[in-house]
């Protein structure tokens, strides 16, 4: 409990820093003392307007989604007994992604947008629970095919709306499955379910190690299996169509972080699963600060970013495992 | 930050004196000074205290209208790609049309941003609205909108007088070309906007406009979207007189080149592979008149090369 709280601290420290550099980066150069200015409520008007409405809501949001994600991944990962799980594996991003560019291709404001993300996620989650469930014996293999398999069928759709979609549409309909933080302006519900979910997890986490074992093992030691992992899933599901609903497929987040943390910290859920929500909002913040920073005044979409920050360093990890 | 301004004030005035004389000089002809109100192309109604001094244009068409009209000082920002004239290529850059940087937007305090309706993220647009600031929405479609932004644009800077000979000029030519060409013998063509994959326009386009003004037919005209995406089988058994193509660059004849694959083609046969370059033709500013001009005497010289018109 005590290296827990060593643990949290640190990374609650660093998650602090992360924000306040990206506070006080971006493609108008402000100083220190002006950040400070406008943080303890002075400041010129635009300063004001840059930190307050544009760089804050950004930060915030570019830390909730990497939170979502990486705790949506430790999940999966231990759901699946699969360390190549993410979040987006069972198809949930897919259903939002074509949510989303059906009502870009009608032309819907902003507002709906999310929302049509958020009702494809939540149909996927229903449907790739009915159809595991299904008559016989369930096994967490059969959840992933499924899975898979209505992810490949939603990806055949998105593909299907790009080829239709007028010329116009597309690079906001690109941007949008690259992720993109750039209209995420209202970061509040998302912050929230992270803590709800982190906090409903938690207690789980010693069910959680001992499942991570296997099922049979789980259930000799007195674990109901069934009910657990269909509460893992639905939380992961949670987690998955809010970050997707705010921020677009932002890729590898939720793939790595939770590897990495294992590597560093040993796969203890109890230890992965809180420390996974600090470790992937401050990956994700980063990320996002150089994607505005990096070649500004261009705007680069921050899941561009964490892929390429991402491939190389799981890459390393497998590589090292061997 | 080098902002670009129109006057540069002695220290003693500071700058907003400089602007308001400016102001004044500009508005006494119109004998007017106040309000300037117009209607964008969303319908909405765009009011200013006074001619817009710091203009940021987020589309590289605006850029060169606001341009051709003389209001090119006070465009403080714009979007890549804004490389004509020469000038705009120097003014600071805001990001892509595409993907803008509302940072450097909102620092540069602009009185007015001019923004590109179908070619700007709408949810960005509409987030420098929520800020404060005033964004006129274009969207030229055909050539008479083309001509109405041109006055609007210059109203809102100051400039009516040099708006409405503009745009003036702009519809005596087009109505030259008609006179001219309209009622010649047609000819069936197929208008190359893209290679892979191969991509047309249809009627509704400003460049099916043109099209029907030199008097050309575009075969796939009729295709509902706007930008239709074709096979190349498609092309080949329309069988069209004359093929005319863009490019990826201003002088690459490639796209429209190839197409000499196929001898059998009526276009191919009578050498009728056309390039008009892009920037001329495919960018909604003043210019497309030159590419109009160039693309009815390429179909022109299609029907000399007519069997029946006895060479």
């Amino acid at each position: 409990m005590n290296r827990l709280g060593i643990i949290l601290a640190v990374l609650s420290i660093v998650a602090l820093a992360v924000m306040g550099l990206s506070l006080g980066l971006g493609s108008v150069a402000l100083s220190l003392g002006d950040l400070w200015a406008v943080v303890t409520g002075g400041g010129e008007p635009l300063q004001r307007t840059l930190i307050l409405e544009l760089r804050l809501p950004r930060t915030l949001a570019a830390f909730a989604t990497g939170g979502l994600l990486a705790v949506a991944g430790a999940l999966m990962q231990v759901l699946l007994r699969n360390p190549l799980a993410d979040p987006y594996v069972l198809g949930i991003s897919g259903g939002a992604a074509v949510g989303a560019l059906l009502s870009m291709l009608a032309g819907l404001a902003t507002a709906l947008v999310s929302g049509a993300a958020f009702a494809g996620a939540l149909l996927s989650t229903l449907l790739v629970f009915g159809l595991a469930h299904g008559t016989g014996s369930w096994t967490p293999v059969r959840l992933l095919l499924t899975g898979v398999v209505v992810a490949a069928g939603w990806g055949a759709l998105i593909s299907f709306i790009l080829a239709v979609s007028p010329g116009a549409q597309l690079p906001g309909m690109l941007y949008w499955l690259m992720g993109d933080l750039s209209h995420a302006s209202h970061p509040g519900p998302a912050l929230i379910v992270l803590l709800v979910v982190v906090l409903m997890a938690w207690p789980l986490g010693r069910s959680l190690n001992v499942l991570a074992r296997g099922s049979l093992q789980a259930a000799a030691l007195g674990v109901s299996v069934r009910p657990l992992e269909w509460t893992v899933y639905l939380l992961a599901a949670a987690l998955t169509a809010s970050a997707v609903t705010l921020a677009g497929t932002v890729g590898f987040v939720g793939l790595i972080v939770p590897h990495m943390l294992r590597l560093v910290l040993g796969n203890d859920q109890r230890i992965i699963l809180p420390a996974s929500a600090l470790a992937g909002g401050i990956l994700l913040t980063l990320a996002d600060t150089l994607a505005r920073t990096v070649i500004a005044p261009q705007q680069l979409p921050v899941g561009v970013i964490t892929a390429m920050l991402g491939v190389p360093v799981f890459l390393y990890l497998l590589h090292r495992s061997r | 930050m080098p902002a670009v301004r129109p006057v540069t004030a002695p220290p003693a005035l500071p700058p907003w004196v400089a602007a308001w004389a400016m102001l004044c000089l500009l508005a006494l002809p119109a004998g007017v000074l106040g309000e300037i109100r117009v209607t964008d192309d969303a319908g909405r109604d765009i009011r200013l205290a006074g001619p817009a001094q710091r203009v940021v244009s987020l589309s590289p068409h605006l850029t060169e209208i606001l341009f051709h009209v003389g209001a090119g000082a006070q465009v403080v920002g714009t979007v890549s790609f804004s490389d004509f004239p020469e000038a705009a290529a120097r003014i600071p850059v805001v990001g892509s049309a595409g993907q803008l940087d509302l940072e450097r937007i909102l620092a540069l305090e602009p009185d007015l941003v001019v923004a590109w309706q179908s070619g700007n993220p709408a949810r960005q647009v509409t987030r420098l609205e929520q800020l404060g600031l005033t964004v006129y929405y274009s969207e030229p479609r055909r050539l008479a909108d083309l001509a109405d932004t041109l006055e609007q644009l210059a109203t809102l800077t100051g400039l009516p007088e040099s708006g409405a000979a503009r745009a003036e000029a702009l519809r005596q030519g087009v109505l030259e070309l008609t006179r001219q060409y309209a009622h010649r013998p047609s000819v069936p063509l197929f208008y190359q906007i893209w290679d892979r994959p191969l991509m047309t326009i249809n009627d509704e386009h400003i460049i099916g406009e043109l099209i029907g003004l030199c008097g050309g037919h575009n075969l796939f005209g009729e295709l509902p979207a706007l930008v239709p995406r074709l096979g190349r089988e498609s092309v080949l058994a329309a069988d069209p007189e004359v093929i005319v193509g863009g490019g990826s660059g201003e002088d690459n004849r490639a796209w429209v080149e190839d197409w000499r694959r196929w001898q059998g083609l009526t276009a191919v046969q009578r050498d009728n592979l056309f390039f008009i370059p892009p920037s001329l033709i495919q960018r909604q500013t003043p210019r497309i008149l030159e590419g109009a001009a160039l693309l009815c005497e390429q179909l022109e010289l299609a029907r000399q090369r007519r069997p029946e018109s006895g060479q």
